[in-house]
């Protein structure tokens, strides 16, 4: 092999170029980072003093329709939870104080929306948003949710709450 | 005084005499040429991804022509057919692609060898389709998941990109040479599907996330030699 000095130059700057190539090519998509369909998110708010947020205490989350467990969430002021992608309604049975049998009081609330798929990327796929989202409380004798104010009528993401309960 | 110009004239002689040695020598010895021509071939990754990956069927021309002592135009033409298994999502790539530039052989060749180390550019340019076979939402695990409507299929979809190539052809047999290269490469622009992405693109490969991606070929080639030059 006989090379001589600007062919060496040469082979320099064009393996430079290609190791830059190289190692700028091995950005990985084969795990999903990126956000996939959005939860609803709720947020806790007190009906005595409206600027400030309230704990739930027991709070039992089920998605009616589901064969699956509660979800149970305590001590928060705002929770995330999921939307059903199979169809275009969704009913929550929202249980406060779950844990005790006497003091706990269930109340319904129904969302119906329409769905978007939207294409995010290699691993994630695809995901759904949920536009046109209406929210609608069954009153009963006793609901422990006294009121409830719409901050955004389409779930796109979980940046901020999608409704304020006022409890 | 008279025995130093007698040895000033021998060394006007040997200085005017040795030069006319030397170049007379050089004269005397063998003088080898190099083919030029055309060298066509195939690639053989692909058949072996295709024995190796069910899901990758594809075919691919290869040619060079010698234009310069170390400069060549060269072209790959090609097609296939892709299937990919993601996560969430199922897709086939079914296309063509022409590949075009120059390779810049970097090897000194010794006596009558036609053996090359090179690097090369290409400008590339695909045309082809995007079949999604199947897709599930990614969504809550908590709740049933949901399949999209599958399949759909995006056509008229096209690519354009750069390629950086090192690689190499070693002469085997008479004329018949065997080669493998790697490539660096760029795309420039894509037309991209509605609501889709371009993951593979034919010629191309896996498209990463930057719009980078690699290629690996290895040929088998046959030089028509047209004619020969004095290296």
């Amino acid at each position: 092999m006989q090379f001589n000095n600007s062919t060496y130059k040469r082979l320099n700057v064009l393996l430079i170029l290609l190791l830059v190539l190289a190692i700028t090519s091995c950005e990985r998509d084969d795990i999903c980072i990126d956000e996939i369909t959005p939860n609803f998110v709720l947020r806790f708010y007190d009906i005595e003093n409206i600027d400030d947020t309230k704990n739930v205490n027991q709070l039992s989350v089920q998605v009616l329709g589901v064969d699956n467990d509660s979800l149970v969430f305590t001590g928060l002021d705002s929770i995330a939870i999921p939307l059903k992608v199979t169809e275009n309604t969704t009913q929550y049975i929202l249980t406060i104080m779950s844990d005790n049998v006497t003091n706990s009081n269930r109340d319904t609330l129904t969302l119906n929306y329409t769905q978007e798929s939207i294409f995010v990327g290699r691993s994630c796929g695809y995901k759904s948003v949920f536009n046109n989202v209406t929210y609608q409380l069954t009153t009963d004798s006793d609901n422990w949710i006294e009121d409830l104010e719409i901050v955004n009528n389409s779930i796109t993401n979980e940046t901020a709450a999608h409704v304020k309960i006022f409890h | 005084m008279k025995l130093l110009r007698m040895l000033k004239s021998f060394i006007n002689i040997i200085c005017i005499v040795v030069p006319f040695l030397v170049f007379s020598q050089e004269k005397d010895s063998i003088v080898y040429k190099d083919s030029y021509g055309l060298r066509i071939g195939v690639d053989l990754y692909n058949p072996i991804g295709t024995f190796i990956d069910a899901d990758r069927k594809g075919f691919e021309l290869v040619g060079d022509y010698r234009i310069s002592k170390n400069y060549y135009v060269a072209a790959e033409l090609g097609t296939i057919e892709k299937t990919r298994e993601e996560d969430f999502i199922n897709f086939t790539t079914n296309g063509q692609y022409i590949k075009a530039g120059i390779d810049y052989n970097a090897y000194e060749n010794w006596l009558d060898m036609e053996n090359s180390i090179y690097f090369g550019f290409r400008y590339g340019f695909s045309t082809f389709k995007q079949t999604l076979n199947s897709a599930t939402l990614n969504s809550s695990p908590f709740l049933p998941q949901q399949p999209l409507d599958a399949p759909i299929i995006y056509d008229n979809l096209n690519a354009h990109w750069v390629e950086l190539i090192i690689g190499m052809k070693v002469e085997t047999l008479n004329n018949l040479y065997l080669g493998f290269s790697f490539s660096g490469k760029k795309m420039v622009s894509t037309k991209e599907p509605d609501n889709f992405k371009n993951l593979f693109v034919p010629g191309f490969n896996r498209v990463f996330l930057n719009n980078s991606g690699f290629g690996f070929n290895y040929t088998i080639s046959y030089l028509i030699p047209i004619y020969k030059k004095v290296k």
